[in-house]
């Protein structure tokens, strides 16, 4: 059954942004704002790929290839000097490099959750935002991936990690979580490209047919593969979207779920959990939607898309963080009862250590961002508050770093036997490293940013009253877009070309 | 076939028509070209194509694809290999004995040489004095070890130096022997005086050249001096029996020993052969007795950690101690003793040790320290001969060097000489007189002022500087030489290697100076056979009189040791009428020296390996600091690492403290040998001087000293253990439950008193499940299907502790070193460390005004080679594998370094080379990028004469990949080739079965071990020692509650305190509370002194 409305939606402002928040059922709250029409979407979109570089973007981009530098002579020390350029030790074997290697495949899974998962459920909201969570999820997985890679002590050999044929018919050992990671997170990269790059085919279409470069058309062209917007093409174009959305949706819980394993499978006390798996997963998705808020924020205001990722789009996402960060609290303190529950010594020992040890300090971190600073989003006033909510989202991006630093540094350094205890101090060289691992992100974000369409234009059209025309029932903002039930398939989608691109 | 042979009829291809013609020209060409080609072959077209592809394509991957083609390899000269040794054969390693003397006392030596250098050092297992096995296994010491490191030394000094320039300028021997003809013979001529300094030698030959350099020149004065010797034991024994005579130990027979600051298992002279005695006695605790050790010291020692009853007191009070035990056992002419101190359990510990005495006469002995005073060791005397000692227990024996002065009164007399002019010209034949002499006698100032004067030695050190010559000294391995041990035993050294440096022996240099007939040109013309020119002939005229000469002299050679030439004992009566009192110190600190774990007096100060081998009880690396009680340091408000200022004497040093739990309040401990200026680059500005404070008055303590706090900024120590002194409240717990508190067993290391395991022999275990899982989803894995299955056993009863193990392996498996910047990163790279646990009552700690006298616990960590080994699964790159034989291997080429292995190794035995340890030197923290192909950084950077060093059957690893103990699996491995040789020699072509029996192999760390701590065989021979061991009900498996059974088991310590006294060994409920010995800390009414712990 549907629900029609006859009144003129007024929507009441909030701090400058129109309020879509709203829960009354009897309100359908549009999701794209300001009255716009296609070729304010497609206008808004292109126009930040198609206008002449900004001075912010240039400043922002120097911040970031400096940073990126960084990385490089850090990797250049690494690399010809060796892996004692860090700070790590005999009993900490692992510091820095797995601790970031975990926090960026973390990060990622905002993006396929995002894209792939909330796609499936039709949560229609996802659209303005799928874009760039999964180009956040392919530039964070490239930093992940850049960690397990050098932080072998010859990197030179990493490749011996896949199963290639060679001539000495050795195979990796399949019984290491460290070989499973390579599959788990090699498979994830490739479907998050692939879904990304999909997805993004009409955009690039809609930014060839604008461009008035020819740099720009034959480089859209490319990769734009021939893109005419013919109703074959959209029905590839669904098909394929959906089945990879579909492909991408048991690796949301796998990747993080296997990453969980280099630890769970451990038999290091603090390691050897069996909660480490949907643990790891809800806080790759914390953490990746943390870091979706604390791009999105900024992004909406520099490119002026505030009518296009609104309000409501925060307050979901907030909402998805305060539920994963619940399930975060809920692991961190079933651990605890879980060590006291075994009886056993050395369980117990790690978790009163982690608690009162020497890494006190970075448990109560974890414990202030991940547990006590999402608990303010209960309030919906607070969800409206952008500061508040880039200042969660800040806080459970440094919570979720440290979550990995006590995980694995506070159960190396105490182990069974207190001959080898040691205490783990970074070198520089670790800090400019994950400086450096921020600079690659963001350099990557920012040429995206600038360059490709950052919000996913197709799909948005699908979900505004224009493109949900019923021609029997002419309630054109009737709001049924948010219906969940709502589905943009053929039969709706019409037929006019408003711009640009064939369809619209 | 047709495709095959068609070349031979098909058609001929050439290239120009001399090649067709097989012109001799184009042969030579095509020979040089092809060398292993035969070339009428490829001439004559008889190369079939498949060949030629296989040909081509083979040398396209060569020279194509890897490059080797265009790389220029670097120009090596060959020497052929002419002219063989006898018995020689290429590949296969020699044995050859010799000995090391340190401090006037020799170590017999087995070294192992390989292609001509020696690469290891274990005992002589022939030699009296180093413990063996089946005449297989000889043990030896840390220093004995590490000093083949020293041997390949790139900076020893390599030449001689002529200082008497304004400048330095190498000189030669040649020069130098001329010009020291002229010195000596004006000096002869004028009248003029000669003095020679020489290090303390028990060598019959230097005796013999000593006594002919003195003919030479009879106007010669000869003076003695080592900074660290048994002067005042020597002095001891004049008091008590009116001449120098040397106590022989017979620990094997003591059931109880009393040591009056005597670190008899790890300082004395023959530490080897008394720790194999003291084990044996241990190891009775499964027969159920066991000797009882006592001891009253004023510092930690390595034979406190292992007292049974152990009682930290002021050096000043140890005169009293043993004036009471003598009283007590009626020693005639005592006086004195009556004064003991309650309150710090002085009475206590002389009773009960009195009543230990008494009750087992004729099977106890006391024994004393080199810092204590002669009277004590006068009083000791008296004490063994009343209690039916001599004989038994101790053998009273000539001291070989007996009528010299001390070395004290040697040196001072040397100076005084020097000051008044008397001195034209000075020999100075090994030592280090300017860096270890006596500080007020200002040494250095007084050479100075010396007309001529020549220096001996290893380095061009801080004496060398001072003196006019310097002269290049070689290594014991490189010289020929002959050297007496503790016991009298006169044995052979044989250079293993010519100089590396040109250097000389003293006994050369004597016979140089004093133009000796037989010697001098030998010592001219060969390089090492002037040496065996003199020892040949002292031998000949003391030694080998009649029969065979060359025949028993080179049976000597072989076995290392002359037979039966321990020296007989003596009968002295005890002729001591009073034992005159020491007067009473004056109020203030007490300053002990120490020799150094790792530096000796200051000689091993280059030697990396043993600046890196962690202290057996501070675990420090790289320094040596003040120790402080924890009592003395909270008054100071000082901690660890903060710089204090002692003064004493007159004199002044400031030095970064290091607090200790055991160390007597009121004591501070200075090891020696560190703040060395001209050591070298590893032994430079190391730690600090504490010779500075070290003058005539008080060579081993100086009493009446002012300890202060400084502002100066802190000092970074380093070590391979924290001390954990109760961090917080999870700490406590944990460390209660694994190691055990005081006198109770724990999870890690168990233990339990002699008395209650003799009722339970489950007693060190009571707390634990029975050993390890039975249900299994396999067979048990031990049943390999190979018939060796290797296993070791660690006694922890019969661990001191004292580093032989760990140098050993270090030598053996090229272990690096890493550096001191390195370790506080917690880098180090021993294979073998030993894990050292202190038991105190925690309670009392934390108020500051108790100090704990802690139990010591000393378990040797190495990989125990699991058989469910948890770092094999996790290896992505199947780099650690398990083999047949059940050892857990490395596979160093495999390795790529995600180093989860290690982080899944519940012992944390494996080892990362963080950096390319072998290439880099210590001193240096981080390496600079180094920008070549990784692969090749060893060959290019290592230097040519440390890699000499390099056991030849081990890899060098590289950077980036794990490492750990094998099990010696180079030694396992020629084990078995040997064996399967045999067989083969005896018919049985399959090797007759690999089950190598007890004795074919002994790991490296085992050899060394001078109490058999260490059992290493063959789990499937049921006559193995290490199965016994096995079974034995004290065995365990660490961490055996993982599943992981390791193929190491421990055997649970076992304390013996005394009687009346025992301390609860398994917790509160089975026994009665503390009783007298050690009171509890409520009940010691606010004593602030410690209670002797009971072990």
């Amino acid at each position: 059954m549907s629900i029609t409305h006859h009144e003129p939606l007024v929507l009441p402002y909030h701090n400058g942004d129109l309020d879509n928040t709203s829960d009354d059922p009897r309100q359908r709250m549009p999701l794209i704002l300001g009255g716009k029409s296609f070729n304010d979407i497609t206008e808004a979109v292109s126009s930040i790929a198609e206008r002449p570089t900004t001075q912010g973007w240039k400043i922002a981009f120097a911040i970031s290839l400096s940073l990126l530098g960084l990385l490089g002579f850090t990797l250049y020390k690494l690399i010809f000097t060796g892996v004692g350029v860090w700070g790590n030790n005999q009993p900490a074997s692992w510091a820095f490099d797995i601790i970031n290697f975990v926090f960026w495949v973390g990060i990622g899974h905002a993006g396929t959750l995002i894209s792939a998962i909330l796609f499936l459920f039709r949560q229609n909201w996802r659209t303005s935002i799928n874009r760039f969570a999964e180009a956040m999820t392919i530039f964070a997985v490239i930093c992940a991936a850049m960690f397990p890679g050098v932080h072998v002590g010859r990197p030179w050999l990493a490749y011996w990690l896949f199963p290639l044929p060679n001539q000495m018919q050795m195979w990796p050992q399949f019984r290491s979580p460290l070989l499973w990671d390579v599959f788990a997170v090699g498979t994830y990269a490739t479907v998050s490209l692939l879904f990304w790059y999909v997805g993004m085919i009409p955009d690039l279409a809609t930014l060839r047919d604008r461009s008035k470069t020819k740099v720009g058309q034959m480089a859209y062209g490319i990769f734009s593969l021939g893109w005419t917007g013919s109703c074959r093409h959209w029905h590839r174009y669904e098909r394929a979207y959906l089945l990879l959305s579909a492909l991408a949706t048991p690796l949301v819980l796998s990747v993080h779920s296997v990453v969980s394993f280099d630890f769970a499978t451990a038999q290091l006390p603090g390691w050897h959990t069996t909660i480490f798996p949907p643990y790891f997963v809800a806080g790759a998705v914390f953490g990746g939607f943390a870091m979706v808020l604390a791009l999105a924020i900024p992004a909406r205001q520099f490119f002026g898309l505030r009518d296009v990722i609104t309000l409501r789009h925060i307050e979901n996402m907030c909402k998805v963080m305060l539920a994963t960060g619940l399930i975060v609290g809920y692991g961190y303190s079933c651990e605890f009862f879980t060590a006291w529950y075994s009886g056993q010594h050395y369980e117990r020992f790690v978790f009163l250590n982690r608690a009162l040890g020497p890494y006190q300090w970075a448990f109560g971190i974890m414990m202030f961002c991940n547990v006590l600073s999402p608990q303010i989003l209960w309030s919906k006033k607070m969800r409206k508050n952008l500061w508040v909510v880039m200042f969660v989202a800040l806080s459970v991006t440094v919570g979720m770093w440290f979550e990995r630093f006590v995980i694995i540094v506070t159960s190396l350094t105490r182990d069974f036997l207190p001959s080898s205890w040691w205490v783990y101090k970074p070198t520089y060289i670790d800090i400019c490293m994950l400086a450096g691992s921020f600079g690659l992100f963001f350099t990557l974000f920012l040429l995206f940013c600038r360059y490709l369409p950052v919000v996913a234009m197709a799909e948005v059209k699908s979900i505004m009253p224009q493109a949900h025309i019923h021609p029997e029932r002419h309630d054109e903002l009737s709001g049924d877009e948010g219906r969940s039930d709502y589905r943009p398939d053929e039969r709706h989608r019409p037929k006019g070309n408003g711009d640009g691109h064939a369809r619209h | 076939m047709s495709q095959i042979e068609h070349h031979q009829t098909g058609v001929t291809y050439w290239r120009s028509l001399e090649q067709a013609e097989q012109a001799p020209e184009v042969r030579s060409l095509i020979e040089q070209e092809f060398p292993s080609y035969d070339p009428s072959g490829m001439l004559n077209g008889k190369s079939s194509r498949r060949k030629l592809l296989k040909v081509m394509g083979a040398s396209m991957a060569l020279a194509g694809l890897t490059l080797t083609g265009c790389r220029r390899w670097p120009k090596e000269k060959l020497a052929p290999y002419t002219t063989s040794t006898e018995n020689h054969v290429p590949g296969e390693r020699e044995y050859y004995a010799t000995a090391l003397e340190l401090g006037g006392v020799a170590q017999g030596l087995l070294v192992t040489s390989f292609g001509g250098r020696p690469i290891k050092v274990e005992g002589n297992p022939s030699h009296p004095m180093a413990w063996s096995v089946k005449g297989k296994q000889g043990s030896s010491d840390a220093f004995a070890q590490a000093s083949l490191l020293n041997m390949y030394d790139p900076e020893r000094s390599r030449e001689v130096v002529d200082r008497t320039g304004a400048e330095p300028k190498e000189s030669d021997w040649t020069k130098f022997t001329a010009i020291a003809g002229d010195i000596f013979g004006k000096v002869k001529g004028t009248g003029g005086r000669i003095a020679v300094l020489s290090e303390a030698t028990s060598s019959p030959s230097a005796m013999d050249m000593k006594k002919r350099f003195l003919a030479a020149f009879p106007q010669a004065k000869w003076h003695e001096y080592e900074a660290l010797s048994r002067d005042n034991e020597l002095e001891g024994s004049r008091m008590a029996f009116g001449k120098s005579l040397r106590t022989r130990l017979n620990l094997e027979k003591a059931k109880v020993v009393i040591s009056l600051d005597e670190d008899v298992l790890f300082s004395h002279p023959a530490r080897t052969r008394y720790a194999a005695d003291w084990a044996e006695m241990r190891r009775k605790g499964d027969k159920g007795e066991m000797n009882r050790v006592y001891i009253a010291e004023s510092t930690f020692s390595v034979t406190g950690t292992v007292a049974d009853v152990r009682l930290p007191v002021n050096p000043a009070r140890l005169e009293n101690i043993a004036r009471a035990i003598a009283l007590q056992v009626e020693v005639a002419n005592v006086s004195g003793g009556e004064d003991l101190d309650k309150n710090n359990g002085e009475d206590r510990f002389v009773h009960s040790a009195v009543a230990d005495l008494l009750k087992s006469k004729g099977a106890s002995v006391v024994i004393v320290g080199q810092s204590a005073s002669p009277v004590v060791h006068a009083l000791a005397h008296a004490i063994n001969a009343k209690i039916g000692a001599i004989g038994t227990t101790v053998t009273l024996i000539e001291d070989p060097a007996g009528d010299r002065p001390t070395h004290l009164a040697a040196i001072t007399e040397l100076t005084k000489a020097i000051n008044e002019k008397k001195v034209d010209a000075l020999l100075i034949l090994g030592g280090n007189p300017v860096y270890d002499a006596p500080a007020d006698l200002d040494f250095g100032k007084a050479l100075a002022s010396v007309p001529a004067s020549i220096h001996l030695s290893h380095y061009n050190d801080e004496t060398s500087r001072a003196c006019k010559w310097h002269l290049p000294r070689a290594h014991y391995l490189e010289a020929w030489g002959d050297a007496k041990a503790w016991d009298g035993s006169v044995g052979l050294c044989q250079p293993l290697i010519e100089p590396l440096f040109g250097g000389k022996t003293p006994i050369e240099v004597l016979a140089l100076v004093s133009g000796d007939a037989v010697a001098a040109g030998a010592v001219m013309a060969g390089a090492v056979m002037g040496g065996e020119q003199i020892v040949r002939r002292t031998w000949k005229e003391q030694y080998i009189k009649g029969g065979d000469f060359e025949k028993e002299y080179r049976k000597t050679m072989e076995a290392g040791v002359l037979e039966n030439s321990a020296s007989p004992a003596v009968t002295a009566a005890n002729t001591a009428t009073s034992y005159p009192a020491t007067p009473a110190p004056a109020a203030g600190f007490f300053v002990r020296f120490t020799l150094d774990s790792h530096a000796y007096d200051g000689r091993f100060a280059n030697n990396a390996w043993l600046q890196e081998t962690h202290d057996p009880i501070t675990k420090l690396v790289w320094d040596n600091a003040a120790i402080l009680s924890k009592k003395d340091a909270d008054t100071l408000g000082v901690k660890q690492g903060d710089i204090i200022r002692i003064d004493g004497n007159g004199r002044g040093l400031e030095i970064a403290a290091f607090v200790q739990p055991g160390q007597p309040v009121g004591v501070v401990t200075l090891p020696l040998g560190y703040g060395r200026t001209e050591a070298g680059s590893i032994g430079n500005k190391l730690g600090f001087n504490t010779y500075h404070l070290r003058t005539t008055a008080g060579m081993y303590s100086i009493s009446g000293a002012k300890v202060s706090k400084t502002s100066n900024p802190n000092y970074t120590l380093a070590t391979t253990m924290e001390h954990h002194i109760l961090d917080d409240f999870a700490m406590k717990n944990a460390l209660d439950k694994r190691i055990g508190a005081k006198g109770e067993t724990g999870m890690i290391v168990r233990e339990s008193t002699l008395e209650q395991y003799n009722k339970d022999p489950r007693a060190p275990h009571k707390k634990q499940h029975g050993g390890g899982h039975s249900l299994q989803l396999f067979n048990h894995p031990s049943k390999f299907n190979t018939p060796n299955a290797w296993g070791m056993t660690v006694d922890l009863n019969t661990c001191i502790g004292c580093n032989a193990c760990v140098v050993a392996c270090q030598a053996e498996n090229n272990v690096p070193v890493v550096g001191k910047e390195q370790v506080l990163y917690h880098r180090e790279m021993g294979w073998l460390r030993i894990d050292r646990y202190f038991k105190a009552d925690t309670a009392t700690y934390e108020k500051a005004g108790d100090d704990p006298n802690p139990q010591v616990v000393h378990q040797p960590m190495m990989c125990v080679h699991c058989e469910n080994a948890p770092c094999e699964q996790v290896c992505p790159v199947a780099a650690t594998m398990h083999d047949t034989e059940g050892l857990n291997t490395m596979i160093y080429n495999r390795c790529i370094g995600t180093r989860y292995c290690s982080n899944n190794c519940p012992y944390k035995v494996r080892r990362f080379n963080y950096f390319d340890w072998q290439s880099k030197a210590p001193t240096t923290g981080w390496p600079d990028p180094y920008v070549n192909f990784p692969d090749k950084q060893q060959l290019d950077q290592i230097d040519k004469i440390k890699a000499m060093v390099f056991n030849p059957d081990v890899s060098v690893r590289m950077r980036g990949v794990m490492e750990k103990c094998t099990y010696c699996t180079q030694r396992l491995a020629a084990a078995k080739i040997t064996h399967r040789n045999e067989a083969f020699k005896e018919g049985k072509p399959q090797g007759g079965g690999e089950l190598l029996t007890d004795g074919s192999v002994i790991t490296a760390c085992q050899q060394a071990c001078p109490t058999q701590a260490i059992t290493f065989g063959n789990l499937n021979d049921p006559n193995a020692q290490v199965v016994r061991l096995q079974k034995n009900p004290r065995a365990y498996d660490v961490l055996g509650e993982l599943n992981t059974m390791p193929r190491t088991k421990f055997l649970a310590k076992l304390r013996n305190p005394a009687e009346g006294a025992s301390a609860p060994a398994r917790g509160h409920a089975s026994s009665p509370a503390p009783s007298t010995m050690s009171p509890s800390p409520s009940s010691s009414n606010g004593s602030t002194v410690p209670t002797p712990s009971v072990g």
